[in-house]
């Protein structure tokens, strides 16, 4: 009970800490895009369908992949404590794959904005 | 035995196919050719391997990986085919403006999803292993990006694929809720112990079948079969001619010689398979018989051969399916590789006329072509004959006389189309000019290999039918 | 409490719904989709088989059946796109250059 008790603790210190730091440290200058309402980026009054890059399709297909790959991830950590190294092996092992797919995504230029 | 050693060929397939891929962007352009003899190293180990392990038993995951004779046999099938489709895609992919270093990542991933299917006992494994084929097949086909076919067929082959792999997971579920289990051993007891199938049950392994039937191309399941073969790269279709089919017919060999031994043949899943077959048979050589299209007529060829292969399960023989297999992938690959010869940058003669005259103009492709095309058509001293010979007689000893006559007239049919080929290219005065790019050392290796292999296995097919007879008697009745 | 039964057979009203969506629609997406449909009426009944068994097995089989469905997803809706560049459509009449 206790250490579920001092995690909490600490990461909410942790948390509260960096938000403090954030107001003490950073400029805070106001700006018309800093005052417009949060829309993730995009114009906030536009037409309802609007066509975008396509380069936004291959990310949108890579979200969907390695999102989709976290799944085994839960029932992984269930059973995590029975099976120990072998566990974590095989999980090394699936993430190393996860990875190369990676690497062989950033090569290709996926993430390049222009 | 239970032992890492079970995962080891498949280990080293998929290991080989993320080097290649990784290799893929680190290397320069020029270099890319290297990634085929690299990938080829790899399938030579592994078939190195394949000889070691052949008088042991290693299984692993509780049992649902088994490297058995039987999937030791397939794995070499599958080796064999995909190093000489690999072969013969060098100079093709560079010709044909399909020059990407994942080909052969791509191909090797396919083949680790067929070294999956065919060693495992579970029909869940069975499915991974089957979309992992499936997916890197729908990339492949698609492979020359700028060409409209080659993306028509694939977006054909990913639709009609993935609505299969819906029937297949639906009737997966179905056997599952009716055995409580999805290993095929499983399923075998609840058959077992229940001589009177439930619906249930019934319309669970119809619905796996179904699945199956879309990816071996059986009537009524093969209209994507046609255009999926002439929209992919050549050496691909090749690849879809062969592997996909062995690969199914190895899993509904291991369904149907365990459940057919239990339960007479009184079912509706016999007559099922029954009528697929048939229709496979009749089907394909009718409509082969109108193409015009070499890559269309071998495609309903490949349609029809499936049918004949279905006899061969109804006969519930599986050395005669293995040697029509082995037979098929020789004489199979070596029309194709025929075909590929007839290319040049960026072009491909695809057409009956333009087969007009070629025997004399380029003796060696003509007179080897032939020998394939005979062989297709069932012609003695070829292995084709025995292929064909072996599975009739094991269908008559199984009492199946019927079928046996509609499977003969049916590759009498086939006679038609596959001479004409031969009668365009001995027998027609050339109508246009074809000039083909001739150095393709790899290429006439593949021809080479497949001649040999189309004539030993028709003249002495001793040694192979020992090992077949070794490989199924293995299995676990 | 809900009977087990009717979950599998929502799940075979899903999967007809599927097949028979697949063959009115003439849109790749749409298709696509209820090629979905299918496979989720798969997972459906899954489940609804392992609660009825009170077996795990049923359910870990849907993590498989998710992931697979997922990686189908990205081939083929890169495959669409690529088609869409080509043909300017994806309309499935319009994918009719082989005939015979």
């Amino acid at each position: 009970m206790i250490e579920i008790f001092l995690v909490f603790l600490i990461f909410g210190l942790l948390g509260a800490l960096l938000l403090l730091m954030n107001k003490f440290l950073g400029p805070s200058k106001s700006s018309p895009t800093k005052e417009s309402p949060f829309e993730c980026g995009s114009p906030y009054l536009q037409e309802g369908i609007n066509p975008f890059p396509i380069k936004f399709y291959l990310v949108a297909f890579l979200f969907l992949l390695f999102d989709i790959e976290v799944v085994f991830f839960f029932p992984w950590a269930l059973i995590f404590k029975d099976m120990g190294l072998t566990a974590l092996i095989v999980m090394f092992a699936y993430i190393f794959v996860l990875v190369l797919g990676f690497i062989y995504a950033w090569k290709k230029g996926v993430f390049e904005w222009e | 035995m239970n032992s890492l050693f079970a995962l080891l060929p498949l280990v080293i397939i998929v290991i080989a196919s993320l080097l290649v891929l990784l290799l893929e962007v680190f290397l320069k352009k020029e270099n890319k050719n290297y990634l085929g003899f690299i990938s080829l190293f790899f399938l030579i180990v592994c078939a190195i391997l394949y000889f070691r392990f052949w008088n042991e038993e290693f299984s692993y995951f509780k049992g649902s990986l088994v490297l058995d004779k039987l999937s030791l046999f397939f794995f070499f099938i599958f080796a064999v085919a995909v190093s000489f489709v690999i072969l013969l895609s060098m100079k093709y992919i560079s010709l044909q403006d399909a020059n990407h270093g994942e080909f052969y990542a791509l191909l090797l991933f396919a083949l680790s999803g067929m070294m999956i299917m065919v060693s495992s006992s579970s029909l869940v494994i069975i499915f991974l292993g089957l979309e992992v084929l499936s997916i890197s097949s729908y990339a492949l086909a698609g492979l020359k990006r700028k060409d409209k076919k080659s993306s028509e067929a694939a977006i054909k082959y990913f639709l009609l694929g993935s609505f299969a792999s819906g029937f297949f997971v639906y009737g997966l579920a179905l056997l599952y809720g009716a055995s409580h289990s999805t290993d095929i051993s499983g399923i075998l007891d609840y058959f077992r112990s229940s001589p009177e199938l439930s619906l249930m049950a019934t319309i669970g392994l119809g619905l796996v079948i179904i699945g199956f039937g879309f990816k071996i191309a059986v009537v009524p399941f093969h209209m994507w079969t046609p255009d999926v073969y002439e929209g992919a790269p050549t050496p691909i279709t090749a690849f879809f001619s062969i592997g996909p089919k062995a690969v199914g017919f190895a899993v509904l060999l291991r369904i149907f010689l365990y459940y057919w031994r239990i339960t007479p043949e009184s079912q509706a899943i016999f007559w099922l398979l029954w009528i697929i077959s048939v229709l496979t048979m009749l089907v394909g050589n009718l409509i082969a018989l109108r193409q015009t299209n070499l890559k269309r007529i071998l495609a309903y060829s490949s349609i029809a051969h499936a049918g004949y292969l279905m006899v061969a399960i109804l006969a519930r023989d599986g050395s005669s399916l293995l040697f029509y297999l082995a037979a098929y992938l020789f004489m199979n690959l070596g029309a194709f590789a025929a075909v590929i010869a007839l290319s040049k940058k960026g072009k491909e003669y695809l057409e009956l006329d333009d087969y007009a005259g070629v025997g004399f103009k380029y003796p060696w492709i003509g007179a080897t072509f032939t020998i394939f095309l005979l062989s297709l058509a069932g012609f003695p001293p070829t292995a084709g004959f025995l292929a064909k010979f072996y599975v009739f007689s094991a269908a008559v000893r199984e009492g199946l006389v019927p079928l046996v006559i509609i499977g003969v007239l049916a590759s009498l049919i086939s006679v038609f189309y596959y001479l004409r080929i031969v009668v365009y290219m001995y027998m027609r005065e050339p109508s246009r000019e074809i000039a083909i790019h001739l150095e393709n050392p790899a290429l006439f290796l593949v021809i080479f290999l497949c001649l040999y292999g189309v004539l030993q296995l028709g003249i002495f097919p001793g040694n192979i039918l020992l090992i077949i007879r070794e490989a199924i008697n293995a299995l676990p009745f | 409490m809900i009977p087990g039964s009717y979950f599998f057979i929502l799940s075979v009203i899903l999967f007809i719904l599927g097949v028979i969506a697949f063959f009115v629609k003439r849109d790749l997406i749409t298709q696509f989709l209820s090629i979905e449909v299918m496979l989720n009426a798969g997972n459906l009944a899954f489940i609804a088989f392992a609660r009825a068994l009170n077996s795990l097995h049923g359910q870990v089989i849907v993590f498989f059946i998710i992931t697979v469905a997922a990686a189908e997803a990205a081939v083929g809706l890169a495959i669409i796109l690529l088609i869409f560049r080509q043909k300017k459509t994806i309309k499935s009449e319009d994918m009719n250059l082989m005939k015979g």
